[in-house]
């Protein structure tokens, strides 16, 4: 009975919905603000995201009239919930996860493709051209950039001999060193995860130079607002399975940092995982900030012929390092 | 609703619609939204799409063409919505007054919060434009909108 109670809790209250919320929407302001002093503006006040939000959840919920109208409806609850699934799988305050499952590395990537597959719906069933061109264009990238994605992680998992998170983050714990061995494996999967947030060098289903507001054109008021915290928390989930996949090294959990008599190894921990997530977030909005648009068949093109590529030429590497340490 | 007010303030959202004008409002529009003006520190963002925004910011005088499509934009916008009318030709036909083409200014077609005359508006001015929609917010002005005046349509 406590033991449920307490997971409920941990999945409304700290991991789960109000830490991703409240995290979520820093990011977003650190992405802002870091984009905006990058062009030499002062950039969006602290609590920007947060106005956002409350505005558009007061505003007029418009339901178009040829829509499918439950498939426009529910979609975004379902894209909503895959993306906050994964963080019950990523270490967080110690070396082991909330709810650690054998192979969550495999079920966090499969639940952070999902939005992707949600955007191509929600085009579908919103009957207008706009959101049409932008479902496909999200569906076509997600070919592009899924494979180098899953490549480098699995890497990493090949390394640690475990695709459970957990094992992945307490291996380059006792191995510090091979983290310098998924270096490459760490660039593409931050390209890739940029492409996966759709931002700006692949932000080609929101282009709104071309086809007005991407997927969500026809989307105003609430659905407009939970798909925009679901962006949030995607960002927020994708920096943190790379935090742990490729940065796993930083962290305390053989000994114990107390200060006066109190434990404070899950402190300094818990301020690890912030630090290096907003490091990532910090070099996704550079990546937004160097770069312009690029066209589908260039995103595919440079997916495929480098992204790839440096994902099978890591997985190289990997293999060769278990073979020299183990052979 | 006080916290929905304040929401309301501090995240204008714009969506930018040319009614025929010559571009020189469009320009300045434009230069609002640059690094020197830098508006994203109110709040305001720059919109594709009429669904996610909140104040439409009219240019150029309402022409034949334009008008169902003027009309069509307005009604695609989430309540509550606001209509800034940037440059003379937007508030009352300017120039093109009496033409056999044009409507004389947007209010002919939809309702107009604030009025930002010029040719062009310094971009200053029409930041003080939005700050005049802002203040309608606080106020919960939402009843001062001018209303539709068929009347002024010049044939």
């Amino acid at each position: 009975m406590m033991d449920s109670l307490a997971a409920v809790l941990y999945l409304i209250l700290f991991p789960g919905f109000v830490f991703l919320l409240v995290f979520g929407l820093f990011c977003e302001w650190v992405d802002r603000k870091v984009y905006a002093r990058l062009q030499n503006r002062v950039g969006p006040p602290l609590f920007q995201p947060f106005a956002d939000l409350i505005k558009l959840l007061g505003k007029e919920d418009i339901i178009p009239k040829n829509v499918d109208s439950i498939l426009f409806q529910y979609t975004p609850l379902i894209a909503f919930a895959a993306v906050m699934t994964p963080i019950i799988f990523i270490p967080i305050w110690s070396a082991t996860a909330l709810f650690p499952l054998q192979g969550d590395l495999i079920i966090a990537l499969y639940l952070l493709s999902i939005p992707a597959l949600a955007l191509f719906v929600i085009g579908w069933s919103s009957v207008s051209l706009y959101p049409l061109l932008g479902g496909f264009r999200a569906a076509t990238m997600l070919f592009g950039y899924e494979v180098p994605f899953i490549l480098a992680c699995l890497s990493c998992g090949i390394i640690a001999g475990s695709w459970r998170i957990s094992d992945i983050t307490a291996y380059l714990e006792m191995y510090p060193a091979s983290m310098l061995i998924v270096i490459p494996g760490f660039v593409i999967a931050l390209l890739a995860l940029e492409a996966k947030l759709e931002r700006t060098p692949f932000d080609i289903p929101q282009a709104e130079t071309e086809i007005v507001g991407g997927v969500l054109t026809e989307y105003s008021g609430k659905k407009l607002a939970v798909m925009r915290l679901m962006d949030d928390i995607r960002m927020v989930v994708g920096s943190s399975l790379i935090a742990a996949v490729f940065l796993g090294g930083f962290i305390v959990s053989y000994g114990s940092i107390s200060w006066a008599g109190t434990d404070l190894t899950n402190v300094i921990n818990f301020l690890l995982y912030i630090a290096k997530s907003l490091m990532i977030v910090f070099l996704l909005a550079v990546i937004r900030t160097l770069f312009a648009r690029i066209r589908i068949d260039q995103m595919l093109d440079f997916s495929w012929k480098y992204l790839a590529m440096g994902g099978i030429f890591q997985l190289f590497i990997a293999v060769m390092y278990i073979g020299i340490l183990h052979g | 609703m006080d916290l929905l007010k304040w929401a309301r303030m501090k995240s204008p959202w714009i969506c930018h619609f040319n009614t025929g004008g010559c571009n020189a409002c469009d320009i300045e529009v434009v230069a609002v939204l640059t690094p020197r003006f830098d508006v994203e520190r109110f709040g305001v963002l720059l919109k594709g799409s009429p669904r996610h925004a909140d104040v439409l910011v009219v240019t150029g005088p309402v022409t034949q063409q334009s008008e169902a499509r003027l009309k069509r934009v307005y009604e695609q916008m989430a309540e509550p919505k606001f209509v800034l009318a940037v440059g003379v030709c937007t508030c009352s036909g300017g120039v093109f007054h009496g033409c056999y083409n044009a409507r004389g200014g947007v209010d002919t077609v939809i309702p107009v919060d604030v009025y930002i005359g010029g040719c062009p508006p310094r971009p200053s001015e029409i930041i003080d434009g939005v700050v005049h929609v802002l203040n309608k917010i606080a106020g919960g002005g939402l009843a001062e909108k001018s209303s539709v005046n068929e009347g002024q349509a010049v044939q």
